[in-house]
């Protein structure tokens, strides 16, 4: 269990954060949801233990800032694409902390070819990064966090900037962690997708948290609109699937 | 080269085999450019003469080889030893491809630092230069710091308070000149970068320095890896992103300002080795900086081989040669696209 009580973080004069508690399940998947500059990659970073913070954030007991204990993999919105670096040696670097940095191991070779076939980059494991498309390196960033063998994942809105088909290619990987018992945290902008994958929603707005719960408890409740500003619509589809809309806003 | 993968294994990321070719190779070089020159020596009497066997160089050969071709070369091992790595560990530092070991303002300072020497000092200037070229790039490097407020959250406002320091410096030195219009040349001389002044002492001396700079570089070479990542990437790979890049640009600096004072401001070494060492290999990891190393101390004894043998007796500015050979270079991996992303 990942429990955050009274987190506040501070950029300056500016609070980012404001009396978070959160209690996070292992091996679910958690999804923070919230408008922009609502706190959620600020959120995730203290979650990775990078981030200064007061409160508390502990994770089996443990207190998370500057822990390098743990194995967390973390997949940013914008990563820094290293320009020359194919996409084998990318893979490769989610096994630094376990094999130690510069001494990959025979075992790890072999674990991340099987990761590419996995996440189907085992073509181009010779590709520089820097020449994939959005949908591949996504997948090259889930597949050097399948390398990672982490305890915990975070993920920041690892579906923007994809089309549909590769939205559901890259969360159906991520769902193969959560078979393996990683826990997952991400930050995701569709609510319906959110919904779909994670058993936990925790809605954001302006550094605080409105309300966490199930996703069919989240998606129902009145919070949500607020966290929205009455912007959001939600529809049942036939099959009883949940499909949250924005709305036509003539007032704008 | 086999293809990665071929087996449903990765092969290993770097082949240490690829750095013992480097040394062979830079071995070799080494041999080559003690032997040739206005007067030949033969290869095996050098062998003889420094292992102390019968039947070596006679004694003004000797003299040529102890006192003369083998500082210069030693000299020229160590600073492009030195400037390929600096370049290597910046360009990782600062995620800038285009990244060179000059960067921070150090051979700006370096110069600055030169021209009150030889503006100064007078006719004793050789003796003093070092040490004002050496103390004018730490001094310009840690004024780049200073500036650079934000230097923990974006190491690119390093890099631009750098460029701040180094016109800075640029234009003191140049307002120095104007006014000791006779230093002009042995300033100008020392810009374009010389090992003509190689001697036991400079080796030494810059040996130690260096010799320090770069096994602190090489200890830390297999987690700069992590400093190509975001800096909370780099943190979930259990690196302390900050303190990384800290001591990697420190150390790098004192390579850098030890080259500068050992033997002027000699260009393009910091850039061209790196990138044909990645080239060559097809791998960008810092585990390569071992083999960077060697390669640049090769490629600058081969560079003052070419310069005091192309115009024999006369000889030419290494950095005429290093520039000669770099800017081309430069525009074939450009054209290559490797530098830039798509």
């Amino acid at each position: 269990m990942i429990k955050v009580e009274d987190l506040n973080v501070r950029f300056g004069q500016k609070e980012i954060l404001k009396d978070i508690n959160v209690e996070i399940e292992h091996s679910k998947w958690t999804c923070l949801v919230g408008p922009n500059g609502a706190g959620k990659t600020t959120f995730l970073k203290t979650l990775l233990g990078s981030q200064s913070y007061s409160g508390s954030i502990t994770d089996s007991g443990a207190e998370v800032y500057g822990n390098h204990d743990r194995n967390v993999a973390f997949v940013p919105q914008q990563p820094q694409i290293p320009i020359g670096m194919s996409v084998s040696e990318y893979v490769m670097l989610g096994r630094s902390k376990r094999d130690g940095w510069g001494n990959e191991s025979k075992k790890s070779r072999t674990l991340v070819a099987d990761i590419l076939k996995l996440t189907g980059l085992f073509g181009m494991l010779n590709q520089f990064v820097s020449q994939l498309s959005g949908g591949e390196m996504q997948r090259a960033l889930i597949a050097r966090a399948l390398a990672q063998e982490p305890t915990l994942i975070l993920l920041d809105e690892p579906t923007s900037a994809l089309d549909l088909h590769h939205q559901i290619a890259v969360l159906n990987n991520i769902e193969l962690l959560k078979e393996r018992g990683v826990t997952i945290v991400s930050t995701m902008h569709d609510i319906t997708l959110a919904a779909m994958y994670a058993e936990k929603i925790v809605v954001m707005q302006e550094g605080k948290v409105l309300l966490s719960g199930t996703s069919d408890f989240v998606i129902h409740s009145p919070e949500l609109q607020v966290a929205f500003e009455n912007r959001i619509s939600v529809f049942t589809l036939d099959s009883g699937r949940q499909v949250i809309v924005a709305k036509k806003d003539l007032s704008n | 080269m086999k293809k990665l993968g071929s087996e449903g294994v990765i092969s290993p990321i770097w082949n240490w085999k690829i750095t013992a070719a480097s040394f062979s190779l830079l071995i070799f070089v080494l041999f080559l450019a003690i032997s040739f020159g206005p007067v030949p020596l033969e290869f095996q009497k050098i062998i003889r003469t420094l292992f102390g066997l019968p039947g070596g160089l006679t004694g003004q050969e000797r003299t040529l080889l102890i006192d003369l071709r083998l500082p210069r070369a030693l000299l020229a091992v160590i600073v492009g030893a030195a400037l390929a790595t600096s370049g290597a560990v910046y360009q990782t530092v600062f995620r800038n491809p285009l990244a060179d070991p000059y960067l921070l303002g150090a051979a700006a300072g370096a110069g600055l630092g030169a021209t009150i020497a030889i503006t100064s000092a007078g006719a004793d200037l050789y003796s003093l230069l070092p040490i004002f070229s050496f103390f004018g790039a730490i001094l310009a490097v840690l004024v780049s710091f200073f500036i650079s407020g934000k230097f923990f959250a974006e190491p690119n406002s390093l890099l631009l308070s750098g460029i701040a320091v180094g016109s800075f410096a640029t234009a003191v030195q140049t307002y120095l000149q104007q006014r000791n219009s006779s230093s002009l040349r042995p300033v100008y001389s020392w810009i374009l970068g010389e090992l003509t002044v190689a001697n036991w002492q400079k080796v030494t001396w810059s040996s130690i320095y260096i010799f320090i700079a770069l096994t602190i570089l090489i200890t830390v070479s297999k987690q700069l890896d992590g400093l190509m990542l975001t800096d909370e990437e780099a943190f979930s790979l259990g690196i302390n992103p900050n303190r990384l890049r800290v001591i990697a640009v420190i150390a790098a600096t004192l390579a850098t300002a030890t080259a500068v004072s050992a033997s002027g401001l000699i260009g393009f070494v910091g850039i061209v080795v790196p990138h044909l060492v990645r080239g060559i290999t097809h791998r960008v990891t810092n585990r390569g900086l071992l083999t960077i190393a060697l390669v640049g101390a090769s490629f600058l004894v081969l560079a003052d081989l070419g310069a005091r043998t192309l115009l024999s007796p006369a000889e030419l500015p290494i950095g005429v040669i290093t520039a000669f050979v770099g800017a081309p270079f430069f525009l074939v991996v450009l054209r290559k696209k490797r530098l830039v992303s798509k």
